[in-house]
């Protein structure tokens, strides 16, 4: 009922923004779908919607949000067509849970242009794999931004961490490997000891602000973590309230935030592992709107080369001692190949043999995925 | 080790606080024979409006975080008295079904405060979510923090919300047991046509009772929201529903609910805590090699198991839930 009376609250919401939009010159209408969570999240759905909003009202073209009624694939397929039965033309969905989805719609639609974000169509065993024409992926190299928090914590003297994800989906993993390689790399580069328990990597199981999560944080810092990076949506913000009430101790706890920036959440938040969700979806509306060269059947990869992936410069940059000029050389590194980060578990531990010395953390290891 | 404990015991008292007083307020509501699902929705609305005044007012300028703590309670506490009004006019007067306003109420909270959030820009621009003042923690009381234990969980680092918790167990103790007010609450909820013929304004205190618990829901909304998180998305993670079921198992009586709420607040703080023992902690995952899901299931097992083992002794008001018909006789 909750979710019924929020779908037609959304719905009204779109409808008048689409009746502001009347004036426009071209027959485009970008119509944006949400997953699971809502479009202030703070996280990939609000990224992916500034994107379509700033391309959107800066070329005056007819956009909207839809927010579907659930998570499933019957759900997602439902809004698609409904969506495009109101002329929608191009269809952008951030998250892998689309992937099944998309897969069928493509066929569906062939005359609609697909932006699928964090996931490449499939057929739902994930060996069926098949990207139209009419469709673009994009993926995001989320390890090297885990990586670049990772090694920025360590390089800053925090030597006991910690990390939550939501929930074991291929992005945030990837966050998960990325951290656990930049902090043992930086522990191995600049010769600093370092302490990441096993039970200190976890999984949280959902992506909501809960109570639970606020406990379990605070256990974690009372347990001597200094720093916790947080890839797990609302459930940041949890981990932001443990991390203020435990900071009367002697060592003030802090956060790393995910997705975003989101420094601005809390004064514990001293960076973020952003992947940048607003400026990749400009980039592929541009190619396809504007340019003409719409990337169709494509994956594309964006990383720290594309300035798809990195940690907040600025006031953001709450670092103590790692300073602003020695993450671009790290950044750099990330760019031109001198360090590549791993991006599964097989290649995580080879990683840790060949540049991190080694270490023997072959429990935590076994917790990444 | 020992700050761990305190630390423990610390968030197993303000996981209860909220509970406790959500219920206590269902506990009025109930006894007097109406039931109030919308619990989680006075919570919600509660908490919605004690933030906005709340995150308008510098500490400062009214005298320190405490005072704006007490401006955030009693905001807290009238809204939730307004919003069950809706729920008593509507059960009580026009003799609606209970369950069908209150689920109204809880429908229409969270879309009400997303909405208003989002179109009157009472968090930043373009976003639904409330920020929350992180200051409100009372970092000591002078002397009595000194008291060995007794002063580090309770005098030191602590929430005003643990007081009015206490407070609030205490009074309501007293008001129905050992007032005139309480037995003449309590007896329309058990036989409301003979309290009506002893002279007794049943829709007096039906109203009353109704009032008590949207007041005390909305300050357990206010509590929930201020112990647990720096942002509000007009969400109490179900604790609303929560206080009912604590309610229900603490039989409607109310040091029965303090207890109810303490053990299935101690659970899931030691199912979610188990690092704040990191002999224990390892003792299970790697010694016993447990998964600490199981752990997690602990709270939901314990309830299940202690619910089947008491459900006998359980015992509703007689008349909970039924409309009052005068002419019904």
């Amino acid at each position: 009922m909750k979710k019924i009376l929020s779908i037609l609250a959304v719905f009204i919401f779109a409808v008048v923004l689409f009746a502001c939009q009347n004036g426009a010159k071209t027959e485009w209408k970008i119509v944006m779908l949400t997953d699971v969570g809502t479009i202030t999240d703070k996280s990939f759905n609000q990224g992916t919607w500034e994107g379509v909003k700033a391309f959107a009202e800066e070329h005056e073209i007819n956009h909207m949000y839809f927010r579907p009624n659930a998570g499933t694939k019957a759900d997602y397929l439902e809004a698609i067509d409904l969506v495009v039965a109101n002329g929608a033309n191009v269809i952008v969905t951030p998250g892998f849970l689309f992937e099944t989805a998309i897969y069928e719609a493509q066929t569906r639609y062939p005359n609609v242009y697909f932006i699928l974000i964090d996931g490449v169509p499939q057929l739902g065993d994930y060996s069926t794999y098949e990207t139209k024409s009419n469709t673009v992926n994009i993926l995001f190299q989320e390890e090297q931004s885990g990586f670049l928090a990772g090694y920025a914590a360590v390089a800053d003297g925090y030597t006991k961490l910690g990390f939550m994800g939501g929930m074991a989906v291929p992005a945030v993993v990837r966050f998960g490997l990325g951290f656990v390689a930049g902090a043992y790399y930086a522990a191995n580069a600049l010769s600093k000891t370092i302490t990441f328990e096993a039970e200190r990597y976890e999984y949280l199981g959902n992506f909501d602000d809960l109570p639970n999560h606020t406990t379990k944080a605070n256990s974690w810092y009372a347990a001597g973590v200094e720093i916790i990076f947080v890839a797990a949506g609302g459930a940041g913000n949890s981990v932001m309230k443990a991390a203020e009430d435990s900071s009367t101790v002697a060592v003030p706890k802090k956060v790393i935030g995910v997705d975003v920036d989101q420094s601005g959440e809390s004064a514990t938040v001293i960076s973020s592992a952003m992947k940048q969700l607003a400026v990749a979806v400009q980039q592929e509306l541009k190619a396809l709107i504007i340019d003409n060269a719409f990337k169709g059947g494509q994956t594309l990869i964006k990383g720290a080369v594309e300035g798809g992936v990195g940690l907040p410069l600025g006031a953001s940059f709450k670092f103590a001692t790692f300073t602003e000029s020695q993450y671009t050389t790290l950044l750099n590194q990330v760019k031109n190949g001198t360090i590549v980060v791993p991006q599964t578990k097989a290649e995580l531990i080879t990683f840790l043999s060949q540049h991190a010395g080694n270490p023997s953390i072959t429990p935590l290891v076994n917790r990444v995925s | 080790m020992y700050s761990n404990l305190i630390t423990f015991l610390s968030l197993v008292l303000i996981l209860a606080i909220p509970l406790i007083i959500t219920a206590t307020g269902g506990l009025f509501t109930e006894r007097s024979g109406v039931t109030n699902i919308a619990l989680e929705g006075i919570m919600i609305l509660g908490a919605f409006t004690a933030l906005i005044v709340t995150n308008r007012i510098t500490p400062e300028s009214v005298g320190g975080p405490f005072v704006l703590y007490l401006i955030g309670m009693f905001v807290a506490i009238v809204t939730g008295i307004l919003v069950s009004i809706l729920h008593s006019v509507a059960s009580i007067k026009m003799k609606a079904d209970q369950i069908i306003s209150a689920t109204a109420i809880n429908t229409l909270a969270p879309a009400l405060a997303l909405f208003l959030t989002y179109t009157l820009t009472l968090g930043a621009p373009n976003d639904d979510k409330l920020p929350i003042f992180s200051g409100f923690k009372i970092a000591q009381i002078p002397i009595l923090s000194d008291i060995p234990f007794i002063g580090d969980l309770f005098f030191r680092n602590f929430y005003p919300a643990l007081y009015f918790g206490i407070i609030v167990i205490i009074a309501a103790y007293i008001i129905l047991y050992k007032t005139k007010f309480g037995l003449r609450l309590r007896s329309c909820g058990e036989n409301p046509h003979a309290a009506d013929s002893a002279g007794i304004n049943i829709y007096k205190m039906r109203y009353i009772g109704v009032s008590i618990s949207g007041g005390l829901a909305g300050l357990g909304g206010f509590f929930y929201i201020t112990s647990f998180t720096t942002s509000y998305h007009a969400n109490v993670a179900g604790y609303g529903f929560l206080a009912i079921a604590v309610l229900i198992f603490g039989n409607w009586k109310p040091l029965n609910i303090a207890l109810t709420a303490l053990l299935f607040s101690t659970l899931l703080t030691f199912a979610q805590g188990i690092a704040f023992f990191p002999e224990l902690e390892r003792l299970v995952t790697q010694t016993l090699n447990i998964n600490l899901n199981l752990i997690s299931m602990l709270p939901y097992l314990v309830t299940i198991i202690v619910l089947v083992l008491t459900s006998k002794n359980s015992r509703s008001p007689k008349a909970l839930g039924q409309t009052y018909d005068k002419g019904q006789r």
